[in-house]
């Protein structure tokens, strides 16, 4: 197990009265593995993401990261920026005034330099670390993409002049500069065209095979049955199901209050 | 000839100074409505230093920036988690705050009257400057080196983190920042950098008082970044140039002072419209203000 979710419970204040959006959600992310949340719009699937990445503080209940020095964090207290968790937003590329380049630098949990003027001294050794950090991004590119694909001659190109589905299959490639055990991925193809979906489908099994855990969101079921391991149903503020994407989408419960068929 | 020099010298202060707001403001989107407290505070705090102690320019330089820097932390603490309009408001309530507290702590800043005969920069200790030449070329060399530091940070992986917590504040604390931290680097720094431009001005000028660090300052500095571009280098220099040519090109068309001071305003502020409608970036930036 990667992730632990216990008797998770969020409660919104809607003028006078209170909405609970997760009401005990408990779930089981396995290690290694990808398991697909899926659920109505509206089910409170990205706000659970916020509470496991610390942007949503003000949950009950418990989320425990299993690291893979066998320690087990307590993510409560733990800010977005110490999470430890690979995360691709909900609708975001690439930052868009920053190069291809940048943008995987960026991603690098490397963080050397990043101190003004830390290395005005040093200029050599900075360099040395942004080289490094370029041959990697390269080779994850070539890792991906193949021997001479063309984003290796448009590192220098800024973010926003790559069409969305480039950004998104970019920005799920960039993640791998981190070296996180789990990425949260929220509809990492929503939006995309077939092409780059078919590729994200790709990178995300390789990432998988790579030892990474992936927790993805995603509302296409073609995508989810193709990719998944496991499949969590969430529904009424508490997951309704788990299974292998066949029995989820076999599920009565599935079928009728999600998919809508009889 | 002193008059061109004059000239320049007022451009490499206002270089220093709209470099060091275009830190925060151009790069980490806070728009900061304070820098001429920030330049006001290093002005006092070298009279201070200048009037009391006999000590080299580097020194009084470092202690400057340093002090100046650190009350840039009044207002990152309670207010570098606040966005765009509440920052733009705990800012300017610095501002007021600072320009109240130098016009009416008369005990110390002399409030109204200002501080006169601030001696010359010590450049080794015993050597004091103080002919005109002198000062241009101190402020060149200075203006050069500020110039040079600015690119190397906008180049470095600073810069970069400033430019992504512009585009994605959400994003960046994802990835391992703390993009609080980061703003909080840009505010000294700017700060730091305004308080040495306050240094080389109480010490060209030789007299301060509160009315050259006024809100309406701040504006003026902000005005010469947007005119000149946002992001980069060239645009807050280009920004700098314009402020302070356009005045002495109005004097030579040979309007009365009065209507050429009025004039120089409506031409401030239709230039910003204009930039903001055909071109957001500033003459010379990079990126879009307000983006």
């Amino acid at each position: 197990m990667i992730l632990q979710l216990k008797d998770i419970t969020l409660t919104f204040a809607r003028d006078k009265d209170s909405f609970k959006i997760l009401n005990g959600l408990n779930l089981d992310v396995e290690k290694g593995k990808i398991t697909a949340l899926i659920g109505g719009n509206g089910a409170g699937k990205t706000t659970l993401f916020n509470i496991i990445s610390g942007y949503q503080p003000d949950y009950t209940g418990n989320v425990f990261l299993f690291l893979q020095n066998g320690k087990v964090v307590d993510m409560r207290n733990t800010p977005p920026y110490q999470s430890s968790i690979g995360r691709l937003f909900q609708s975001k590329g690439l930052m868009p005034h920053l190069t291809l380049l940048e943008n995987m630098k960026l991603r690098s949990d490397n963080t050397a330099g990043e101190i003004p003027f830390s290395y005005l001294f040093r200029i050599k050794k900075l360099k040395k670390i942004e080289d490094n950090k370029e041959a990697e991004a390269k080779l994850l590119l070539t890792t991906f993409f193949g021997q001479d694909n063309k984003y290796l001659e448009m590192l220098d190109k800024q973010g926003d002049e790559f069409s969305y589905g480039e950004q998104r299959l970019l920005s799920l490639v960039a993640l791998k500069m981190a070296t996180h055990r789990l990425w949260l991925l929220d509809e990492p193809t929503a939006g995309v065209n077939p092409v780059y979906v078919k590729s994200i489908k790709d990178i995300i099994r390789k990432i998988r095979d790579a030892g990474v855990s992936i927790f993805l969101i995603e509302h296409n079921m073609q995508f989810v049955r193709d990719t998944a391991d496991k499949v969590a149903y969430l529904d009424e503020g508490k997951i309704q199901f788990v299974g292998t994407p066949e029995e989820v989408i076999n599920n009565q419960k599935v079928k009728n209050s999600y998919l809508g068929i009889e | 000839m002193e008059y061109i020099l004059h000239i320049i010298i007022t451009l490499n202060i206002y270089v220093t100074l709209v470099l060091a707001a275009n830190l925060p403001v151009g790069l980490a989107n806070l728009l900061s409505i304070c820098q001429a407290a920030f330049y006001g505070i290093g002005a006092y705090f070298s009279a201070y230093i200048l009037m009391h102690w006999n000590l080299p320019f580097i020194v009084v330089a470092g202690v400057v920036m340093i002090l100046t820097g650190l009350s840039s932390l009044i207002v990152s603490f309670a207010s570098i988690r606040l966005k765009g309009d509440y920052f733009v408001l705990a800012s300017l309530a610095f501002q007021m705050i600072v320009f109240t507290i130098l016009y009416n702590w008369i005990n110390i800043t002399r409030g109204p009257y200002g501080i006169s005969g601030i001696p010359g920069i010590k450049l080794f200790g015993k050597v004091s400057m103080s002919g005109i030449f002198d000062y241009f070329v101190l402020t060149t060399i200075v203006s050069s080196i500020v110039i040079l530091l600015f690119d190397h940070l906008k180049k470095s992986p600073f810069g970069r983190i400033l430019t992504a917590i512009r585009s994605d504040e959400l994003e960046v604390s994802s990835l391992g920042r703390n993009p609080a931290e980061h703003k909080n680097y840009a505010f000294f720094i700017s700060a730091a950098f305004s308080g040495l431009a306050g240094l080389l001005y109480a010490s060209y000028i030789s007299y301060i008082d509160p009315t050259s660090f006024t809100l309406d300052e701040s504006i003026f500095i902000l005005t010469a970044l947007f005119i000149g571009g946002i992001g980069n280098i060239k645009g807050p220099v280009f920004g700098a140039l314009f402020v302070v040519i356009l005045p002495e090109i109005l004097r030579f068309v040979g309007l009365p002072e009065m209507i050429a001071a009025n004039l120089r305003q409506i031409i401030y502020g239709l230039v910003l419209v204009i930039i903001m409608y055909y071109r957001p970036q500033g003459i010379m930036g990079e990126l879009k203000i307000g983006n």
